[in-house]
């Protein structure tokens, strides 16, 4: 049974709910700048699952919530964020080189070694 | 905080049953959404589904919801809004929930511009019960039932609508959900019968043997077949053959069911005229 | 008491809309569309809806997504059209949604006899979809019993939670005449509507019944949001799997229905059969609906020539009253004649309750009555 975590875990631009994702790795496909990558999970039906490898260079587009069909991330409201002293990044062209990197892994997050 | 989905969500029923990157899944969040800019009070919701994998659809939003049979769902939710005008009504339906075995009260329901909102999950194939071919398979694709290639025509879903009398069609697909929010949000404003054709993806049933194993080389299929009406119509009429255009194609101001019967019920308890052929500027 | 001069189709209609009825969805089809005809002016005069859909599945889900909302609806048709219903019947069936279903019988199958008398749907009456459940059906035998029972319908089907068959037959759905109805007060005091959970919607749980009770379905959109549907589905109305719990909601759909005779209904003082001149009879006639008007001739005119006999109408068809049946199959051994208009549907069920088959039948399945001469030449064989 899937619990539901709207509630920002603390000051966090974008956070998961491992009990719901499927790792199907459609956020990691949509993250403009290489945030998400997925991590080996033996314990997932696919064997995956998702992690938040590069939190601070979220921008909050909000895509990866969006297109997540089964609740399992969630990005912070900006004015939260700015209240709480924090705010979204910049898109980088750094940024964008680890997505293609991402991307050309298979999703798989660069921080894990061999192909999905 | 995010957005709170909590608050239309039936929580102990997820995760989902739908399979991993299954469009049903984003569909229902940018509903939820659209709900929640509409400001709707859930008690005064109502969503009704048939059989497939949209028809699970229902069981997740915290609202008055039925699961009915297949392809009926039209029908059944015409009752629930003649008997409560109130309600705002939503259908979800497959497309071989929708266009095959229900399609024609899918017909009906556009005819009479009942204020229904009518969304049509579109994923090209019937997925629960495994790759047969439905109305909207693309031609040459493989299904289990037609093994050696599929061979027939492919519904174009909103040409029958527009057809039928809906007072609103609209396309779009899930591959862009803020996009797909504000066509559901348009066509729960309407009042008549909102007919939303939405692509989605099955990657599993139609995907994995027509060379789109993954979610995303199946929505990239999506992009590929559709275009933004108006980009849509500066095409030629080779280049329109095999691509759909998306946003709203219909949307005019038309009687509405509900409305009508009420002047019925005027007319039967002698507080107006009986109805005409003066009543309605169309007369045929 | 009220005269009214109407015919079996209008009276049903009319007895829909004073039992409560306030939606009708349905198809025309003969010999029952006059059902429709009469509820489009009768219902919207009272607020209510009555809606011609795209064919006849369309009618009932209509009219059960307007009872899933609230409202006491209904539909009519005849044998075609509850083939195709027969999905949905199923729906109402295990989501427990109450539906009157009104069938003015003619000869089938297939188009068979559109316009023709015929008893051969209350087979289907009783079974009118897959998977396993009960089936109330009532019959009725004169142009009051159009109105009272169909009245009795829906106060059964609110009660049970369940949808109930309403048999007309050609003959009776068409007879033109006088009936005797009961006033309108009297009507409206002794109407059932479903019961409600009236308790902090937290705690809602509506297929949460006891063994042989129905559930408790609240109407949408008063605060109480909960799922309906035509899959098996645990005490919340979400779909389950689980065996225990599946073979509990089909002991409990059958076993609800069949309580209704040892209950004596609760509802109203309508008796479940007919007996005429049966007490001192040496012979036994069972008829029902029209065939049992020319039954009361036959035993008439078999006392005026010295044969009692006597005549035993079944109202209640399903669940049929059977410890009467047993009763009447100890007394009358095989003096018994069954008399109706199919192949023997009802004469298997009395076969069933008096465990004999050496009971006689008159059965005619070709469109056309059965005379009272016919009956009386049939009885004198007997002798």
């Amino acid at each position: 049974m899937g619990t539901f975590k709207t509630e920002n875990p603390g000051n966090q631009p974008v956070w998961i709910n491992t009990n719901n994702c499927k790792a199907c790795d459609i956020c990691v496909s949509v993250c403009p700048t290489g945030v998400l990558g997925m991590v080996y999970d033996p314990t997932s039906t696919l064997g995956a699952m998702i992690s938040i490898d590069y939190p601070e260079a979220c921008i909050g587009c909000n895509e990866c919530e969006l297109t997540c069909p089964d609740f399992a991330i969630y990005v912070a409201d900006r004015k939260e964020l700015k209240a709480a002293g924090l705010s979204f990044a910049k898109l980088t062209d750094e940024a964008k080189k680890r997505q293609e990197e991402i991307v050309a892994n298979n999703f798989m997050s660069i921080k894990q070694k061999g192909a999905k | 905080m995010a957005f709170n989905y909590d608050k239309y969500l039936r929580v102990n029923k997820m995760p989902t049953l739908w399979c991993w990157g299954c469009g049903d899944g984003v569909i229902l969040k940018a509903t939820i959404r659209a709900i929640e800019k509409m400001g709707w009070d859930m008690n005064e919701v109502c969503i009704v589904s048939g059989i497939g994998c949209s028809g699970r659809f229902s069981s997740y939003i915290d609202c008055n919801t039925v699961h009915t049979t297949h392809g009926r769902t039209v029908a059944y939710a015409t009752g629930i809004k003649l008997a409560k005008p109130h309600a705002h009504v939503i259908v979800v339906a497959g497309d071989g929930d929708g266009l095959a075995i229900g399609g024609n009260h899918t017909i009906h329901g556009c005819r009479r511009n009942i204020d229904l909102n009518f969304i049509l999950i579109n994923n090209f194939i019937y997925g629960l019960t495994n790759s047969q071919t439905s109305p909207t398979t693309p031609r040459g694709m493989w299904t289990v039932s037609q093994k050696n290639g599929n061979i027939d025509p492919t519904f174009d879903a909103c040409k029958l609508a527009i057809g039928s009398g809906a007072s609103f069609v609209a396309r779009e697909s899930m591959t862009d959900p803020k996009k797909l929010e504000k066509i559901l949000v348009k066509g729960f404003s309407h009042k008549g019968f909102s007919f939303l054709d939405i692509f989605s993806n099955c990657h599993i049933n139609l995907g994995r043997k027509n060379k789109m194993v993954s979610a995303m080389d199946n929505l990239k299929w999506i992009d590929d077949i559709t275009l933004p009406l108006k980009k849509w119509e500066a095409l030629s009429e080779e280049e329109q053959l095999n691509i759909f255009p998306t946003g709203v194609l219909r949307e005019v101001e038309q009687e509405e069911y509900c409305d009508m019967y009420k002047e019925i019920q005027k007319a039967a308890q002698g507080q107006r005229p009986k109805i005409t052929q003066d009543d309605f500027e169309k007369k045929i | 008491m009220r005269e009214v001069i109407s015919t079996g189709n209008e009276l049903a209609a009319k007895a829909s809309v004073d039992a409560g009825a306030r939606f009708f969805g349905g198809y025309p089809i003969t010999p029952s569309s006059e059902v429709m005809h009469s509820v489009s002016d009768l219902l919207p005069k009272v607020g209510g809806t009555a809606i011609q859909m795209e064919d006849e599945i369309a009618g009932i889900s209509a009219a059960l997504g307007a009872s899933m909302a609230g409202t006491k609806s209904f539909t009519a048709t005849s044998g075609p059209g509850i083939s195709l219903k027969a999905e949905q019947i199923g729906l109402a069936f295990i989501a427990e949604i109450p539906l009157v279903i009104v069938n003015v019988m003619r000869g089938g199958p297939s188009t068979g006899l559109p316009t023709r008398v015929s008893q051969a749907d209350i087979g289907q009456a009783q079974y009118p979809t897959h998977g396993d459940y009960a089936s109330i059906t009532l019959c009725a035998g004169s142009l009051t019993e159009c109105y009272t029972q169909t009245v009795r319908a829906f106060n059964l089907a609110e009660k049970y939670m369940t949808p109930v068959f309403m048999l007309l037959d050609e003959t009776i759905g068409h007879m033109h005449g006088k009936a005797d109805l009961p006033d309108i007060e009297e009507i409206e005091a002794s109407n059932v509507n479903r019961e409600k959970f009236h308790g902090d919607p937290a705690d809602y749980k509506p297929y949460k019944a006891e063994m042989n009770k129905p559930a408790v379905l609240n109407p949408m959109f008063e605060g109480y949001k909960y799922h309906i549907t035509g899959l098996h589905h645990g005490d919340e109305g979400f779909p389950t799997e689980d065996a225990q719990q599946c073979e509990f909601n089909i002991e409990r759909l059958v076993g609800k229905i069949n309580t209704v005779h040892l209950e004596n209904n609760g509802l109203d003082d309508l008796p479940d059969y007919e007996e005429v001149d049966l007490e001192d009879a040496d012979i036994c006639i069972i008829a029902y609906g029209s065939i049992a008007l020319g039954a009361y001739e036959a035993v008439k005119k078999l006392r005026s020539e010295g044969i009692k006999a006597g005549l035993f109408r079944p109202i209640m068809l399903w669940p049929s009253p059977i410890n009467r049946l047993e009763e009447i199959g100890k007394k009358f051994e095989n003096r018994i004649m069954v008399t109706e208009l199919n192949m023997g549907q009802y004469s298997k069920e009395i076969e069933r309750v008096i465990k004999r088959n050496d009971f006689t039948t008159l059965l005619k399945a070709n469109g056309r009555p059965i005379a009272p001469a016919e009956m009386v030449a049939k009885v004198k064989e007997m002798i």
